[in-house]
């Protein structure tokens, strides 16, 4: 049994936990990035939510991590995804997202 | 293998025949690996894509209806219904296997919790307050359904990116050095037996001159 996290600003992670998910880790852009190594080093936690406008100042190394790690998965919202399609550029050799 | 390290044997011959018969055999088993891949690839895209456009969109309604929740009831006492839930959304991962590679198949149970088994009191709270509940209830379900979508993606673009780095290896780079490795082999060995031909002639001309005399 694993549960949903939730990491970001006040404002962004108040919904979350008015969802009901237990796992939230308010954080500002000072300690944003010791959380979320916290986080992920949890075992139980399956999904991390977080902004996507936040993971933009992290350093590119962990960055990288978060979008190959699979235990736990990474899904942003609210804003353009752009690791993901990159990586479809990649492998594919076409950019696939650009019509959508 | 580099063609200075081949011993221009018969055997040898022989080996290099089979290893090339066999980077071919391997080859073509990567391409139709990488040809299903993609088509896995292209079956999950268009629901990824759709996922990402509905998250937005719930994304943006739920912020909408907190917003709303907190400039009416003040974000304290949104706060306060917060801590008040009794249930929390757990996930359950399990695998599938999809061409050999191994995605996440994620169950939730309990996301999605009626209005008054939610903890806090009713009469406490204004209906603001609910709808903001359940836009993020939505949102989360969905969530759930991108996390299984986007894992599954990405384990099947590393897979792609493998299979295709594997399938070029072996058509330009083992393959030919295989095939030049043979060709070497067999010159050499013709090369070997004009030389032992030209020996033997060689001798037998001697023999000649030697029962002439």
């Amino acid at each position: 049994m694993m549960e949903i996290a939730a990491v970001g600003s006040e404002d962004f992670v108040l919904g979350f936990r008015l969802a009901g998910i237990r796992n939230i880790y308010a954080a500002n852009s000072e300690i944003l990035e010791e959380t979320i190594r916290n986080v992920m080093a949890n075992k139980k936690i399956g999904i991390i939510v977080i902004h996507a406008g936040e993971i933009k100042h992290l350093p590119q190394g962990l960055r990288a991590r978060m979008l190959e790690s699979i235990h736990p998965v990474f899904i942003t919202i609210g804003g353009e995804e752009d690791e993901l399609r990159e990586k479809v550029k990649r492998a594919i050799g076409v950019d696939l997202y650009k019509s959508g | 293998m580099a063609v200075r390290d081949v011993k221009p044997t018969r055997s040898e011959l022989l080996g290099v025949k089979k290893k090339i018969a066999i980077s071919r055999s391997g080859h073509k088993l990567l391409k139709m690996k990488r040809d299903g891949l993609i088509l896995e690839f292209f079956n999950i895209l268009d629901s990824a894509r759709e996922m990402r456009d509905t998250l937005a969109k719930q994304y943006a309604a739920a912020q909408e209806s907190i917003a709303i929740a907190s400039a009416v009831e003040g974000s304290f006492s949104v706060k306060s219904a917060s801590f008040a839930l009794t249930k929390h959304p757990e996930i359950e991962l399990e695998s599938r296997n999809l061409m050999g590679v191994v995605v996440p198949q994620i169950r939730a149970n309990s996301i999605k919790t009626p209005v008054d088994e939610r903890g806090y009191g009713l009469i406490g709270t204004s209906p603001y307050i609910n709808d903001a509940a359940k836009a993020y209830e939505e949102l989360v379900e969905s969530i759930i359904r991108a996390a299984e979508i986007e894992t599954s993606m990405k384990k099947l673009l590393d897979e792609i990116e493998k299979t295709k780095r594997r399938v070029n290896a072996l058509e330009f780079k083992v393959t030919p050095e295989l095939q030049e490795a043979e060709r070497f082999i067999e010159l050499r060995l013709e090369e070997m037996e004009r030389e032992n031909t030209f020996r033997l002639k060689r001798i037998k001309d001697k023999g000649e001159r030697n029962d002439h005399k």
